[in-house]
């Protein structure tokens, strides 16, 4: 699913963000990639999405080249990846539900289903009742949940997720860690960035990889975190 | 296709919100367009008028020749035979000098109380000639070498100055044609930009979300078009009232004028510029799209 040998990443400023990642994510793995803030975390998920091209190295996701000239095939495998952005990227002027359904319009979903996806979707983050909410007039928390509506609902093969739990207090985090993980259950490959350890002391089951400055300077599997 | 039925709804939404984005700016950008397609309307009307007048003209040509002696019956009735009998001339018809008078005053309508300063009848009887036009030159050589016809009158002249205006018209209508053509792709292309400058953000969101290119593009097509459109009908509105005005003016004064039939005239100019708006607004739209290209994500 996603496989990445030597990678690199320079920006034209000639800051390093990322240097020789090795990674091999499988369908229905739950990936936890840690670090502190500026390691690399999210430099790494931007190459996964193709919001970046890795300047050295070789990197494939959904079986797709991830380089420039590769767009028109990545734009098509972007429909597979549910991404949940740091920043959100929601769109002013409309609903929550109108939010959710954009990211679902182009798939070939019947409109019917579409909204019961995208409101189930919605009651699954816990905004049922901020459905008919414009994105500007909620919370960072809430936009943060509409944002992480919008990824599940397209039922992706790939979640992508930036800290998604970084405005969300302890429950709602929790909760949320939940759901994106139960994915996995699914066959869907889940991939969080957190800075948030104490949020995943003691999950199992799960690939944690450490980057620092960078580099991938730890990476367990199959175990239990913090040990 | 099934994806674009699904969300047809979504982009005849997306399509205003993009117009709602720039009001103002918008709004003077259908009303200019509006403007532009008024004054393709006002060629296309004395592109249509001309080409009427001449063809009326070309049905209705005649010769009139006048006799050396036009009180002689039997002179009348022979000339009438032999120019019966010239290739081309269609019908021969004797008009008696109060018969020319009369359809003088016909031709004046109210002004024919000028005819009443002669104490005479100022008028010759002679001989009204319908001919077939192509074979105008011919006919004429025939004529004047007959005896008996001292003077022939043909109106060649003035439906060549009729046919050197209507060309003229036409020619005008060509360069305004492109000049509106050209403005109305650039204020389009211009407007769609403007629109996609405006949701930047959210168009880089969808391509991160996989929207493939013509998704995300199609309702600033739309609203390109639309916009177009509006200044079609706001065009087709004055269009509308041009042709009325200048119908019930022109029945008045110059009664005799062989202006095209008025509703036909009314639905080619509102169709033609309906259709026009449409075809330009999509094209602009898709110049202005490209645009998009550099909008990386």
């Amino acid at each position: 699913m996603i496989e990445a040998r030597e990678v690199s990443l320079i920006y034209p400023d000639g800051t390093r963000a990322l240097k020789n990642i090795n990674l091999v994510i499988k369908p229905g793995e739950l990936v936890y990639i840690t670090g502190p803030s500026g390691s690399g975390k999210t430099s790494l998920l931007k190459l996964l999405i193709g919001m970046e091209y890795s300047t050295e190295g070789e990197l494939k996701v959904l079986e797709q080249l991830m380089n420039k000239g590769n767009e028109h095939r990545i734009r098509k495998a972007r429909k597979l990846i549910g991404p949940v952005f740091q920043e959100f990227k929601l769109i002013d002027g409309r609903t929550a539900l109108e939010n959710v359904m954009m990211g679902m319009r182009f798939l070939g979903i019947a409109p019917k289903r579409m909204k019961e996806d995208a409101e189930n979707a919605l009651k699954r983050v816990g905004l049922e009742h901020k459905i008919h909410t414009r994105v500007e007039n909620l919370s960072w928390g809430e936009a943060q949940r509409v944002a992480i509506a919008r990824a599940v609902a397209r039922k992706p093969v790939l979640i992508l997720a930036d800290e998604p739990t970084g405005n969300l207090d302890h429950d709602n985090a929790i909760n949320i860690l939940e759901l994106l993980t139960s994915f996995k259950d699914s066959n869907t490959a889940v991939v969080i960035t957190t800075h948030a350890t104490h949020l995943i002391d003691g999950v199992k089951n799960a690939t944690f990889i450490r980057v620092t400055s960078g580099e991938i300077s730890v990476q367990k599997s199959e175990e239990e975190f913090g040990g | 296709m099934k994806t674009f039925f699904y969300n047809i709804g979504y982009f005849i939404l997306e399509a205003f919100r993009t117009i709602r984005f720039n009001p103002l700016s918008n709004i003077i950008s259908i009303i200019g367009t509006g403007l532009i397609l008024f004054l393709l309307g006002i060629v296309l009307i004395g592109w249509s008028v001309g080409d009427q007048i001449i063809v009326t003209l070309e049905q209705e040509a005649e010769i009139s020749a006048y006799f050396t002696d036009p009180g002689n019956p039997n002179q009348v009735d022979a000339l009438t035979q032999q120019i019966k009998t010239i290739e081309g001339v269609q019908q021969v018809r004797y008009v008696e000098k109060a018969q020319a008078k009369a359809q003088m005053e016909k031709l004046l309508g109210n002004e024919a109380n000028i005819l009443e300063l002669f104490d005479e009848n100022p008028f010759e009887a002679f001989l009204e000639i319908r001919i077939n036009l192509d074979q105008i030159d011919g006919i004429l050589a025939r004529l004047q070498k007959l005896e008996g016809i001292e003077y022939v009158r043909d109106n060649r002249e003035v439906l060549e100055q009729m046919r050197q205006i209507t060309d003229g018209v036409k020619l005008v209508g060509i360069f305004i044609i492109l000049a509106v053509g050209m403005t109305t792709l650039i204020i389009i292309s211009h407007m769609i930009r403007q629109g996609i400058y405006n949701n930047r953000d959210q168009i880089k969101t969808l391509r991160l979300l996989g929207a493939p290119s013509g998704f995300i593009g199609f309702p600033f097509a739309l609203a390109g078009t639309l916009m177009t459109v509006l200044g079609g009908v706001i065009a087709v509105v004055f269009l509308f009232f041009i042709i009325r005005g200048g119908y019930s003016q022109l029945s008045g004064a110059l009664p005799f004028l062989p202006l095209p039939e008025q509703g036909q005239l009314q639905n080619n100019i509102i169709s033609f510029i309906l259709s026009v708006s449409a075809l330009l607004g999509l094209v602009g739209s898709l110049f202005g799209l490209s645009s998009m290209k550099n909008n990386k994500a």
